[in-house]
């Protein structure tokens, strides 16, 4: 089987809304979890809400917006998010969002397999010229990540995010088609035998 | 800049629900316009549900693969007819619908000014790879504009369509983007 869902560690899974909304709120009941991923405040919300606009979202399966939950290969647990949303066709590029909701599966690989395979799937199948995304300068676990899966430092926001009284930067990093390429020998994927 | 929405004969515009209905509903009796934009049989549909089905499109709001417009004459500001894609995202590349529902204006280069406009928005707006398109055998007026325009005719499928007894062909048509940039260095630029 040639599956490009697949990577070395992980696996890109279907979103499944009430299984993805139980693990969600468990998830974001862990402060930090939800400052490393998002730049409002943290809150809380139930389950039953959650599950609703995922629902939503699932249902609409718009071109633009493609949705995942991360297992790992040894044990088919549910361990992650993933997103990737084109925000520009005409340029076609995308920003992606990636969180480990399990804490013991940070700092191993897990987050960098991810990012590997999204990639494949970004340029290879959707066929985009670039991924953006966006990190916090408190999370140097993140950036080195996404460094080691091509990304680069494409510039910053100064001072964008307030968190316990000191003024953080918003990094901004990026990937091109043609470094991707590179990065793979330029065999994008097995299925066409490129 | 480019100027986008401005041809040599013809605007691009975006009208009221209310205005297409009222020229969609006199179109649709021309039975021979219909067949020659469509394959479908001819059919009737009322102005209240013409106005309905273009509200709900205003609605949903603008969608990434679907662009439909309607154009005007520039002498009269007259809305003559309309074009519309459907974009697939994934492989960069378009089908292109286009119709002159008032028939004073076909075989006067209307619907050619109409579709240079819609390539000119099609390669430098939603830089697209390349647009197709599908026409009946017996619409020549329709190919030929489209070889001025630049498409090249792909292929038929044989027979697949029955009018009054006779058997014809549907023709594919298709564009690509560097055969386009390769005509603004003759014209249009």
């Amino acid at each position: 089987m040639n599956d490009i869902f697949t990577g070395k560690l992980v696996r890109l899974s279907a979103f499944d809304p009430e299984e993805m909304s139980k693990a969600f709120t468990r998830w974001n009941l862990n402060s930090e979890y939800g400052r490393l991923l998002n730049s409002s405040a943290h809150r809380m919300q139930s389950a039953k809400s959650t599950a609703k606009w995922m629902e939503k979202e699932a249902e609409e399966m718009s071109p633009a917006g493609y949705y995942f939950s991360i297992r790992t290969l040894a044990e088919d647990k549910l361990i992650g998010e993933l997103g990737l949303d084109v925000v520009n066709w005409p340029g076609r590029d995308a920003f992606v969002g990636l969180g480990i909701g399990e804490t013991e599966y940070w700092s191993k690989g897990y987050g960098t397999d991810v990012m590997n395979v999204l990639l494949r799937f970004a340029f290879a199948e959707i066929n985009l010229r670039r991924v953006t995304l966006t990190v916090f300068e408190y999370n140097p676990r993140a950036i080195r990540s996404y460094e080691k899966a091509g990304f680069r430092h494409e510039g910053h926001l100064r001072n964008y995010l307030n968190r316990e009284g000191r003024r953080w930067n918003e990094i901004y990093m990026g990937i091109l088609r043609e470094e991707w390429m590179e990065l793979n020998n330029h065999a994008p994927s097995a299925v066409l035998g490129a | 800049m480019r100027e986008l929405f401005r041809g040599k004969l013809v605007r691009i515009t975006a009208e009221e629900p209310e205005t297409y209905a009222k020229s969609e509903v006199h179109w649709q009796r021309d039975s021979e316009f219909v067949r020659l934009a469509d394959s479908d049989p001819v059919q009737l549909s009322s102005e209240k549900k013409i106005r309905e089905w273009a509200e709900k499109r205003f609605e949903k709001g603008p969608q990434p693969d679907r662009y439909s417009f309607t154009v005007r004459t520039l002498d009269e500001d007259k809305l003559i007819g309309f074009f519309g894609l459907w974009i697939n995202l994934i492989h960069n590349e378009a089908w292109v619908g286009i119709g002159i529902g008032e028939r004073e204006f076909w075989g006067k280069g209307y619907g050619t000014d109409m579709m240079k406009l819609c390539l000119q928005y099609v390669f430098t707006e939603l830089c697209l790879e390349r647009v197709s398109l599908g026409l009946h055998e017996y619409n020549a007026r329709a190919l030929r504009s489209y070889e001025k325009c630049g498409f090249r005719l792909e292929g038929r499928t044989r027979r697949d369509i029955l009018r009054e007894g006779r058997r014809t062909d549907t023709l594919w048509m298709g564009i690509l983007r560097e055969e386009w940039l390769q005509m603004q260095n003759g014209e249009n630029q």
